[in-house]
């Protein structure tokens, strides 16, 4: 049972058995973050157009075919809103969408010569061709901007008669621009697609505890159950019963550690967890906060080491089946733990009859280890029974 | 320990019928009076009015609503009632959840018939069941509280003495024993575990109204 409860814990096998990879290209959160981008291009595109026109009209006595040059801004303006209309549902970015706008951005290039004249200085559609090349870059990443970076700038520059250092700075920035903005969409793709399987996991792993949490509290149920009757019915089931609380008890402590994976860093460790591995049904009781109480993983191994020491201790001079009970508290700054026996106590000056033999006894190894935590060790001792006290920072000695 | 003439009126809420078929013959072979049974939260809170029990002796693990919200429920609609939680996994937060509902005493269900018995007719008389395990979550839980960056001064917090009561308690000594270390009656150091439950039930409401208060519920 112990084995198949494990199973059911443990994540990492189920989901890389399970879940297909998910691609940045198709993943939901991809199209949410591509559908975003071209929203705010839609807003590009209405901007660009405005400018465009805004220019055209105010150079208007530059054309030498004024209705050629009419024609393309009526032509800009129309595609201009067909795109919006057509880039708004994903299903119809298509490649001869795409295509399509790159075509007209260079179309009008090319006939700027027509409409212009040879010498002309400014392209009929200046800035509007950056539309087209974001598309590009939105849809096909670095690549699509690229290349399309690519043709637009030498279609522009081939056209010219004469190249200006400005010219071929517009041009330089159409190349180097459509390739970064490219990047950048692959990117912020990769990291929304990478978020959604993070939150579709947390999910899983949400719901796998809780089935789990069904599972285990039928699992207890029966295993308290058999062991309560056994213990009642005495004889062979008085055995069935004592091995029920064993796996009993396993299982709650491998609950408690499946809940404590998810929240501590790494290199700490939960003392609460650690600790409830000391609990034997009907002996040693062990009583923690309700809440995780994280150690450096040193401090905390060997507290958990020296605490064992503790109800070795307790086994040996009271007795196998002794009742002993830890305590932790934990204080910002600092933990308790009090480990304590029902026992008829040290006897006076045996201690002190260890140490002058030369022997080094249970008790000074104990307050050599806690001390080497940087903490103190007290023991109270007496007809009453022999309680540790240690008392450790939450912080590791440096030494 | 004097059995008051009537039997006890107990209503005993589980969802595994095995579990709740042996609790309810225990007790009624124990000469308790088994009023009401039920399955899960629904059936409890529907089932509780009429039964009118003293004791609930209540599984936290039901179909919901679940057996904290149980607690809070039937504590509200009758405030003498006593809540006995019997838990199989232990988890600490839900155990502490029932305790701040109002639930007075707690045991795990491997516990024997006899510590079952014994924990009714102590939690029918008003005395709170704890056990080591209950009394260190409760100590977590002050220590939590007194640790948080806005301790309001109006706050419910233990007193020396009372932390440690308890902190005896959690180390596993007997009412009996921490009398006799601490030179007091019995009945003093059973008001003093009483008095942490009830803080600690207390600090629960004040945390519910200031938490209300912030989200704006309190405006009607």
């Amino acid at each position: 049972m112990g084995t198949t409860s494990v199973r059911i814990l443990s994540s990492a096998p189920i989901r890389s058995a399970t879940l297909p990879r998910v691609s940045s290209w198709t993943s939901p959160a991809a199209v949410a973050v591509q559908d975003g981008l071209f929203r705010a291009l839609a807003v590009l595109r209405v901007i660009v157009l405005v400018n465009a026109v805004a220019l055209n009209v105010y150079r208007s006595d530059n054309f030498d075919h004024p209705v050629g040059g009419a024609a393309c801004v009526g032509t800009m303006v129309l595609w201009t809103a067909f795109a919006t209309w057509a880039y708004a549902d994903p299903r119809r970015r298509t490649f001869l969408l795409l295509g399509a706008d790159l075509a007209i951005a260079l179309a009008l290039l090319v006939v700027t010569p027509v409409v212009k004249g040879d010498g002309f200085h400014a392209t009929v559609p200046g800035f509007w061709v950056m539309a087209a090349l974001l598309a590009w870059a939105m849809q096909y990443r670095w690549v699509g901007g690229l290349l399309a970076g690519l043709l637009l700038a030498t279609v522009d520059l081939s056209l010219r008669q004469e190249v200006r250092q400005s010219d071929y700075g517009n041009a330089f920035l159409l190349v180097i621009g459509g390739a970064i903005v490219g990047f950048m969409c692959q990117s912020l793709q990769q990291m929304a697609t990478a978020r959604e399987v993070a939150e579709r996991d947390a999910a899983m792993a949400a719901e796998r505890a809780r089935l789990a949490r069904a599972v285990h509290d039928g699992v207890l149920q029966v295993l308290a159950l058999v062991q309560r009757r056994g213990r009642e019915l005495g004889g062979d089931a008085a055995e069935l019963g004592r091995l029920a609380g064993e796996q009993e008890r396993e299982l709650r402590r491998l609950i408690r550690a499946q809940e404590a994976v998810t929240t501590h860093a790494p290199d700490t460790v939960d003392l609460v967890v650690e600790l409830s591995t000391l609990e034997r049904s009907g002996t040693v009781t062990v009583s923690t906060p309700g809440v995780p109480v994280e150690l450096p993983a040193a401090t905390a191994r060997e507290l958990l080491a020296v605490a064992r020491a503790c109800l070795d201790n307790v086994r040996l001079h009271v007795g196998e089946d002794a009742p002993a009970w830890v305590l932790l508290q934990a204080f910002p700054d600092h933990v308790e733990l009090s480990v304590r026996d029902d026992g008829p106590g040290i006897p006076a000056g045996r201690l002190e009859q260890a140490a002058a033999d030369g022997r080094l006894g249970v008790a000074e190894s104990i307050r050599g280890r806690v001390a080497d935590l940087g903490g103190t060790a007290e023991l109270v001792t007496g007809d009453f029974g022999t309680e540790w006290e240690l008392v450790v920072p939450r912080r590791a000695a440096l030494a | 320990m004097t059995e008051p003439e009537a039997p006890l009126r107990v209503m005993v809420v589980d969802d595994h019928p095995l579990w709740r078929d042996a609790v309810e013959r225990d007790l009624v072979a124990a000469g308790l009076d088994v009023v009401a049974v039920a399955a899960d939260g629904r059936e409890a809170l529907a089932r509780f009015p009429a039964a009118r029990p003293e004791v609930v002796v209540l599984d936290l693990q039901i179909p919901a609503p679940d057996g904290v919200a149980v607690t809070a429920e039937i504590v509200r609609q009758d405030p003498d009632v006593r809540v006995l939680v019997l838990s199989a996994s232990g988890e600490h937060a839900d155990v502490l959840a029932a305790v701040k509902a109002g639930a007075t005493g707690y045991l795990v269900k491997s516990a024997s018939r006899e510590e079952l018995l014994s924990a009714v007719r102590r939690v029918a008389q008003g005395d709170p069941v704890f056990t080591a395990g209950l009394a260190g979550l409760v100590l977590g839980e002050f220590q939590r509280i007194s640790d948080a960056p806005t301790t309001d001064p109006a706050e419910p917090s233990l007193t020396d003495r009372e932390t440690e009561v308890l902190k005896m308690v959690a180390k596993g000594l007997s009412y009996r024993q921490i009398a006799e270390r601490l030179v007091l009656s019995h009945r003093t150091v059973q008001n003093h575990v009483q008095n942490t439950l009830t803080k600690l039930q207390m600090h629960n409401r004040v945390e519910l109204t200031r938490y209300a208060i912030e989200r704006g519920l309190d405006a009607d």
